[in-house]
């Protein structure tokens, strides 16, 4: 029988991050992917003469070469070298705020722009962005510290170094910006990336939120220049260099044990053996259809039984004949939620009938030659809070994607006034559906679970150690304790690859 | 740092509260269900249903067209449904034959209802060489299992997309996907009016004549209109699918162009189309196929015409050494040689038989180059559609 050190099983993201980490340690490394491409959510596909970015909307942890994030720290440590562009702006948001104030603010990059811009916007606001952001710097050093810690931070240390984090942390966002006594109406704009996190402000934590925003405005936000499928491919190349091997079109079924530790895995072209296990999938699915039942704890049952499945995303994807600039876009991000309460937005998101959100994208914005010259390129995305697609029949599927596309072509054009409808050369939609055709996710979510107030990102880092207690068998993905996002689970791949080594290093000895 | 934030009514309860972040957690998890957690979703369930990976099927009925043409209903045994699709779209037909391990894309002729009863009909032509159609029309059955992917292509009608109005451009047995879309027409599964210029040699090549004509006759929205090219018959139009044709029934209003059939036609409405002027949104083609012969292609090099090379193919755990002709692409050096390498389009489309090509060189015609730009960058290609120009090694994206 073939046999590694390590299978890791998924290149999705934090799949692909894990192998690059374990084959760059010297681990025999074999990454199994189901589908023929590797990324899950991270690719791209081709209609005409486009070519669709499929889910990366900005990596927000890249940031500039004088003032690196951790995905460009990582991408560095493991020799992988990919072309990205900056995104110029962070984001433009029109709605209602919770006073009933319509709003359209554009919001700039650069601490001091940004909060210039909301004193603009929200006069009297100053003060306390200017403490948003000095406890954002708290928070992001906080974190970089617990997550290099491997889950045992040291409590006297976090003390002394980050007691306004220590304050802050457990609290929602919301409970926290009423606290800096931050305007209502500035809230709400700062508030506008909640969807990203796919748990409204009154529920997600303010750590999480800030880290976030934090970076997005302090860093800017980054692309990569051919798409995540460019971004995807070098992580499989730098992998293959380092001496990992990889299977496309090949289907783990089964987790396989011996005296109740990992012996390898079973899979469409066979069995391979190996001690150590990362499962770049949901743990539902594992639990439910790959492992013995005799092997999972009962905790682990009861864990997965009390999360929440999070974000079953629809995407429209339109190839336009006219350039951005003949259509009158000019933003690269436009967040469109029926509501700036984030409550309330949340809400709506369960239904086919009430979901009005959009986060529409224009590629060429930041990248002009993301499509041929004439043309242009724009995604609308929203998300489903609950498994509201499986109801659909075979038969009436094109109809309703068709008429949800539609409403969201409507509202983009009445919102900003730009015309679409004549210029649509190509449109695809991808759907809860397509989701999990692709990614096999539990009902095609693509966040893992609710990053809700009580399985924050904090209390699933310092869970590390009594979450998924079997031997030799680890999870990496947006499930796991970074939560969803590219950035988290790039970073989440690395963290779960220290783990495993770590447990090697152990057996050794 | 000057900055003392206090949340809730004493700050010093916000410590406690980090620190109990693990407790509640723990809480939380402690007083929930162990039940067993669902083995199927909803979503996940219909997401199978629609796109399978692979179906198996019996051939149910046949019915003989023309000596060289049959059309073949091909279904499930059980009466469940098959996979669902959208008019136009093609199953990818698997088969062993003598050796090889090859795919063939047949549109589907039928109305997409139809799949809810179980069945789809497809329609196989004798082409020259006709190696897929020699064996299947001389081999299959009723009875017959095959082996077939879920639909595929992009070869459809989209409202967001098209015009009301669609002129269709059918050549032969491109006739198949014209069909299926003017039976979902009149099933009122899609709305769009069909207008169908059906090129053939005589009277006699004609497919389908009855069931378009029933279905004319129920539904005002479809037309076909016959145009022949060695014969002239009353009622049908003589000649090409030339431009003045197309304007001529397509009338004031926007329209569509489809175009399926053989790659004749093709070569021929490249310089009738434009005339028309339309917006390239307006203009869709179905499956070019392989280019037989691509020393005729812009960009081939000709001298390494006729050459044979060694082809190293890689594909999960495995190696094996073949050879590889510079005629053919270089999917059919690996079919032959009995690797069940996955395929759909073969027409360097849809990007299923995307692999790495490791060390060599290949010839990849600019029209029927659908890799994604990153692709270019790392050295993939799409076998189906990449000629060898050199000795290679390819890794294939796993085998079916």
């Amino acid at each position: 029988m073939l046999t590694y050190d390590v299978v890791v099983v998924g290149a999705g993201n934090a799949g692909m991050s894990a192998a690059c980490k374990l084959a760059m340690s010297g681990q025999k490394t074999l990454l199994i992917e189901q589908h023929n491409l590797p990324g899950g959510c991270a690719t791209s596909f081709r209609r005409g003469r486009f070519e669709f970015e499929t889910s990366l909307h900005e990596l927000c942890d890249y940031g500039p070469a004088s003032d690196p994030g951790d995905v460009r720290l990582l991408l560095k440590d493991y020799g992988i070298n990919v072309k990205f562009l900056e995104v110029p702006d962070t984001f433009r948001v029109i709605s209602t705020a919770r006073s009933g104030r319509e709003i359209d603010a554009a919001m700039p990059v650069g601490q001091k722009a940004f909060i210039d811009k909301m004193e603009e916007y929200v006069p009297g606001s100053r003060a306390s962005m200017e403490d948003f952001f000095t406890l954002g710097d708290e928070c992001n050093a906080a974190t970089i510290y617990i997550n290099q810690s491997n889950g045992s931070p040291d409590s006297e240390y976090m003390k002394k170094h980050f007691p306004n984090f220590l304050r802050t942390a457990a609290h929602t966002t919301n409970k926290v910006l009423d606290a800096l006594k931050m305007p209502r109406d500035a809230q709400d704009i700062l508030n506008t990336y909640w969807s990203y996190l796919g748990v409204d402000t009154e529920r997600l934590t303010f750590m999480h939120y800030a880290a976030m925003v934090h970076k997005y405005v302090t860093r800017s936000a980054y692309i990569p220049e051919l798409t995540s499928h460019g971004l995807s491919l070098a992580f499989i190349d730098r992998f293959q260099q380092l001496g990992g091997e990889v299977w496309f079109n090949t289907k783990v079924e089964k987790v396989l044990f011996e005296n109740g530790a990992v012996s390898g895995v079973s899979t469409t072209q066979g069995d391979v053996a190996a001690k150590h296990v990362i499962l770049n999938c949901n743990p539902h699915t594992a639990y439910a259809t790959m492992l013995p039942k005799e092997v999972i704890p009962e905790r682990e049952i009861r864990l997965a039984n009390a999360r929440t499945h999070s974000a079953r995303a629809f995407v429209l994807y339109l190839g336009l004949n006219k350039t951005a600039e003949q259509l009158g876009l000019t933003d690269y991000s436009i967040f469109m939620p029926p509501t700036m309460d984030t409550a309330k937005a949340y809400q709506a998101l369960s239904s086919l009938e009430t979901n009005d959100y959009i986060i529409s994208l224009c590629y060429n914005i930041v990248n002009p030659k993301a499509s041929p010259e004439g043309t242009c390129m724009l995604s609308f995305t929203t998300f489903y809070s609950d498994e509201v697609w499986k109801d659909i029949s075979p038969e009436n599927y094109v109809n309703t994607k068709n008429q949800i596309a539609s409403r969201m072509i409507d509202k983009f054009e009445r919102k900003t006034g730009v015309k679409l409808r004549d210029y649509i050369e190509e449109a695809e939609v991808a759907t809860p559906w397509t989701f999990a055709r692709y990614i096999n996710t539990p009902q095609g979510t693509m966040y893992g679970y609710e990053t809700n107030e009580w399985d924050s990102m904090m209390a699933r880092l310092m869970s590390l150690n009594t979450d998924y207690p079997i031997p030799g068998l680890k999870f990496a993905g947006a499930h796991g304790p970074r939560g969803d996002g590219y950035s988290s689970t790039y970073i989440c791949g690395e963290l779960i690859a220290r783990l495993t080594l770590k447990d090697m290093a152990e057996e050794a000895k | 740092m000057a900055l003392n934030i206090k949340v809730g009514p004493i700050g010093a309860l916000d410590m406690l509260k980090f620190k109990n972040q693990v407790k509640k957690r723990n809480q939380i998890i402690d007083s929930t269900t162990p039940a067993p957690l669902p083995e199927e979703y909803g979503t996940n369930a219909r997401a199978r249903a629609l796109h399978p990976k692979a179906q198996t099927l019996l051939v149910k009925e046949v019915r003989q067209h023309q000596p060289d043409v049959k059309s073949y209903l091909l279904g499930r045994e059980d009466g469940e449904p098959t996979a669902y699709f959208r008019a136009g779209q093609y199953l990818s037909v698997r088969l062993s034959i003598g050796g090889s391990e090859i795919t063939r894309p047949y549109s589907i002729s039928s109305a997409p209802q139809l799949a809810l009863q179980g069945n789809y009909w497809i329609t196989v032509k004798r082409t020259s060489p006709g190696f897929a159609s020699d064996y299947i029309l001389e081999n299959w059955q009723e009875g017959t299992a095959v082996n077939v992917s879920g639909p595929e292509g992009e070869f459809y009608y989209e409202p967001l997309r098209d015009a009301k109005t669609v002129i269709g451009l059918a050549g032969g047995s491109g006739i198949t996907p014209f069909l299926s879309m003017a039976y979902a027409i009149r099933d009122a599964a899609e709305d769009f009016n069909l207008t169908v210029l059906y090129g053939s040699r005589t009277k006699e090549d004609i497919l389908f004549a009855d069931e378009f004509a029933a279905i004319e006759k129920e539904c005002p929205k479809v037309h076909l209109v016959n145009v022949l090219s060695d014969e002239e018959k009353e009622g049908m139009e003589h000649g090409f699918l030339t431009a003045s044709l197309i304007q001529k029934y397509a009338g004031e209003e926007p329209f569509s162009v489809f175009a399926c059939g053989p790659s004749a036609m093709y070569h021929f409405l490249d310089t009738e189309l434009p005339k028309l002027n339309l917006e390239q949104k307006y203009i869709r083609r179905e499956l070019l196929g392989a280019e037989k012969q691509p020393w005729t292609l812009p960009g081939y090099p000709t001298d390494k015409k006729d050459q044979i090379f060694q082809l190293t193919v890689k594909y999960v755990g495995n190696e094996k050494v073949i050879e590889a002709s510079a005629n053919e692409p270089v999917l059919v050096a690996i079919e032959r040689a009995g690797i069940a390498a996955p395929s759909h389009c073969r027409s360097g489309e849809c990007g299923y038989c995307h692999s790495r090509l490791v060390s060599g060189e290949v010839y990849i015609p600019e029209v029927s180059d659908g890799r994604r730009a990153a692709d270019k960058e790392y050295g993939y290609i799409h076998p189906c559609a990449s000629y060898p120009i050199s000795d290679l090694v390819i890794e294939l994206p796993g085998v079916y």
